[in-house]
């Protein structure tokens, strides 16, 4: 469903993304893991056209994004669900108008409905009656989990999680990777990326490494448990060791 | 030298693109989509300024008739066309040009700190995801409403400043109140000349201070670079402006 | 009726906040200059950095704002058809009232704003608090340098931008006005604005002084990170404007009355 080609990217003047190769198919949960940086943050914004590439394509249901007209790229990103690092809430509405907010913007749902699926999301992810809060009033797992009732409200299938479970409590995280598998389209791609690996262990079908800007190894956990590979096994030694950031 | 140069002309390309942009989304229907945020902006605006303005057109209608009349008290002991005069150049100059320098400080700051700060928090980015263009939904807003709350802090600001210049007047020269609110001078060029500064200037200081907050990069030391730069160039173009307007009204009416 | 005295109570209350705070703030650096603590380099560090960041951006303001004055007082000149009365209109404006504020608003944005975000930058991210943990007076360090060179330097600019502002004056004299460059000089010089110049400069350099309390003030109260140093720079242009209105009206003041 999304396919990266050579893909090559900078952030702020330093090259974080190498000829990335990456094809990413219906119906899996894909964990992308690596050390520190910021490629792979660069790559799911690679992935929804919020960054354009230096050089490489990205292709998602077989076009190539870089082709797509204003217009285009909006019914791009309606395909879409993005959680993002800090959660990005607007600070200024309540959490039902921000989970409500991309159902208002594509205009073709009427209020009664829309406040109806807000309320079904919010309880969904366990967030029952908080409409009327203002995101400074949530904790950092509640803020989490509004932006994946907003990430998730317009049924969008290719979903893109950065670092879900960053800054918050081991019972949390585990409540917030168990959403993520519950919210997941059998019909579409859920991508993360995330140092947490023990809890992406038991969720993720497909691993990939990203080293040094390249894609390093591609493969499900029976492939990693018998990789050979020197920064394979560092990486995931140490990382499920309890050394994971 | 020449790198500030030409950062400083990519910046002011890419700004004269934002304008273009906010245009197009304004002739695309913006209007209607935003009424809410369109209102809310212009009480924002209006509520957070008046004070402000109230102070500091104030201060300078009470200093620059005490000064002028201290000089003018040498020379001719005459204070009848002091107040005249004055309302005038309230009017024509300073009441709008002042006016939309506070309002480059005060507004300008605040919109680059909003916008600075959403984009710093990826919310700029979210509001993209969610199929909200950025520019439509934060810059249409400030635009029309610093458009017309600048065009009515300055008529306030001028009432503010004539009052605060007759009481001084009055106060220590004992000018009466009706030989100073005299509009005598005052013709219906130097109304339209002064509504039509504070209407310019309450359009370039949104799209000035919106492109700073936009291009934001980096954590805290990114949004403080980007209020900075909102403010020295929203008030550096209400200058501009003032210059061109000035000389513009002057061999039109003349 | 009781909302709006206590907004009037709260809004009183947190102006005198600021104010003790910074009166505070003042006292402090004043004990840091006399007698003269502070760390050179960084003195000499912040002269650099105010005078190079502020120069360009004053000078140009200054010589706009000559031009304005003077197609503004040709309006009355042209009316009254005293050409003679332009030197004098103009000059009296712009090194008595209009010159040093604008310079000194123009400065508030360009060194103030600046001031601010740097402090509050450093402020939020603890580099102060390491300072202190080093035992480093941060106001000695930090603010004294500052204020020293703010309050030099918009002397400076004062100075030398009402002369510019007076050339920028004297050209559109001759384009829009049809008066030639000399004479106009020649009448600024006959109206004897001498106590003029003087007052501008004692505006200049009290802006100076309080613009630099102000954006230090408000820089070393930041908190909250990025979205925290937004708002002390906004917070702190406004507060340096109303400074520089009430200091101007001060100064005026109590020139007139000597």
């Amino acid at each position: 469903m999304i396919e990266a080609r050579h893909l090559s990217a900078s952030f702020e003047g330093v090259s974080v993304l190498d000829d990335v190769n990456i094809r990413v198919r219906k119906g899996t949960i894909v964990g992308i893991v690596g050390v520190g940086g910021v490629g792979k943050s660069v790559l799911l914004k690679l992935f929804c056209g919020l960054m354009t590439p230096e050089e490489g394509q990205v292709m998602v249901d077989d076009v190539d994004i870089a082709s797509l007209d204003f217009d285009g790229l909006g019914s791009l990103r309606q395909r879409f669900g993005m959680l993002f690092q800090n959660y990005a809430l607007f600070d200024f509405m309540t959490v039902g108008e921000n989970v409500a907010f991309p159902l208002e913007q594509t205009g073709d749902c009427p209020p009664e409905e829309i406040q109806a699926r807000v309320s079904e999301r919010l309880v969904d992810v366990g967030l029952a009656g908080s409409e009327m809060l203002y995101p400074r009033e949530l904790s950092g797992g509640m803020k989490k989990r509004v932006s994946m009732a907003r990430a998730t409200i317009a049924n969008a299938r290719i979903l893109l999680y950065d670092d879900p479970s960053a800054g918050l409590d081991p019972v949390t995280s585990s409540k917030i990777f168990s959403l993520i598998e519950r919210l997941h389209d059998p019909n579409g791609v859920s991508v993360v990326v995330s140092h947490d690996i023990d809890r992406m262990i038991g969720v993720c079908h497909e691993w990939i490494l990203l080293h040094q800007g390249r894609v390093w190894f591609v493969g499900g956990l029976e492939a990693v448990k018998m990789s050979s590979d020197p920064v394979v096994a560092t990486f995931f030694d140490t990382a499920s060791q309890g050394g994971g950031v | 030298m020449t790198a500030a140069l030409a950062a400083w002309i990519d910046s002011s390309v890419r700004t004269w693109d934002l304008l273009r942009q906010t245009i197009v989304w304004i002739l695309r229907g913006a209007l209607r989509r935003r009424r809410r945020q369109v209102l809310q902006q212009l009480y924002e605006m209006g509520n957070r300024s008046v004070a402000f303005i109230t102070v500091t057109l104030g201060i300078l209608g009470m200093i620059s008739v005490f000064q002028v009349l201290k000089q003018v008290e040498k020379i001719v002991p005459d204070f009848s066309m002091i107040g005249p005069a004055f309302i005038q150049m309230m009017i024509r100059e300073f009441g709008p040009t002042i006016a939309g320098l506070m309002i480059a400080t005060r507004v300008g700051s605040g919109i680059a700190a909003e916008i600075g700060s959403m984009v710093v928090t990826e919310q700029v980015d979210a509001l993209r995801m969610c199929n909200a263009d950025p520019v439509d939904y934060l810059v249409v807003p400030r635009f029309v409403a610093c458009g017309i709350q600048s065009v009515m802090l300055s008529v306030y600001g001028v009432l503010v400043g004539v009052l605060a210049g007759a009481v001084t007047a009055y106060l220590f020269w004992n000018v009466p109140f009706e030989t100073f609110f005299r509009l005598d001078l005052v013709q219906w060029g130097d109304i339209a000349s002064g509504l039509l500064k504070a209407m310019c200037y309450g359009l370039a200081i949104p799209v000035i201070s919106a492109q700073a907050g936009l291009e934001t990069r980096g954590g805290s030391e990114g949004v403080g670079t980007s209020t900075t730069r909102a403010v020295v160039n929203a008030s550096f173009a209400v200058v501009v402006l003032d210059l061109i307007l000035s000389g513009f009204s002057y061999l039109v009416l003349f | 009726m009781t909302g709006v005295m206590a907004r009037v109570g709260r809004i009183t209350i947190n102006t005198l906040v600021v104010v003790g705070g910074m009166t505070t703030l003042l006292g402090r650096i004043l004990r840091s200059l006399f007698p003269l603590r502070c760390d050179a380099r960084e003195t000499w560090r912040a002269f650099y950095k105010v005078g190079v960041k502020s120069f360009p951006i004053v000078i140009l303001t200054a010589l706009f704002t000559g031009a304005i004055m003077v197609i503004q007082s040709g309006h009355y000149v042209h009316k009254t058809g005293a050409t003679s009365l332009l030197g004098w209109a103009a000059g009296f404006a712009v090194f008595a009232e209009i010159g040093p504020i604008l310079i000194g608003l123009m400065f508030s944005g360009r060194v103030g704003a600046n001031n601010t975000a740097e402090l509050g930058t450093m402020v939020v991210t603890e580099q102060v608090d390491a300072l202190r943990s080093l035992a480093i007076n941060p106001t000695a360090y930090l603010v004294a340098p500052r204020f020293l060179a703010m309050t030099v330097m918009l002397f400076l600019l004062t100075a030398m931008g009402d002369l510019f502002a007076l050339f920028g004056g004297a050209v559109t004299a001759k384009f829009m006005l049809d008066v030639p460059v000399w004479i106009f000089l020649q009448q600024v010089m006959d109206a004897q604005l001498l106590d003029e110049y003087l007052l501008g400069l004692v505006k200049g350099t009290v802006f100076g002084m309080s613009i630099a309390v102000v954006s230090c003030y408000y820089g070393l109260t930041a908190q909250g990170g990025a979205t925290g140093v937004g708002r002390a720079v906004n917070a702190s242009v406004v507060a340096a404007a109303i400074g520089i209105f009430v200091t101007d009206f001060v100064v005026a003041l109590m020139w007139g009355i000597l």
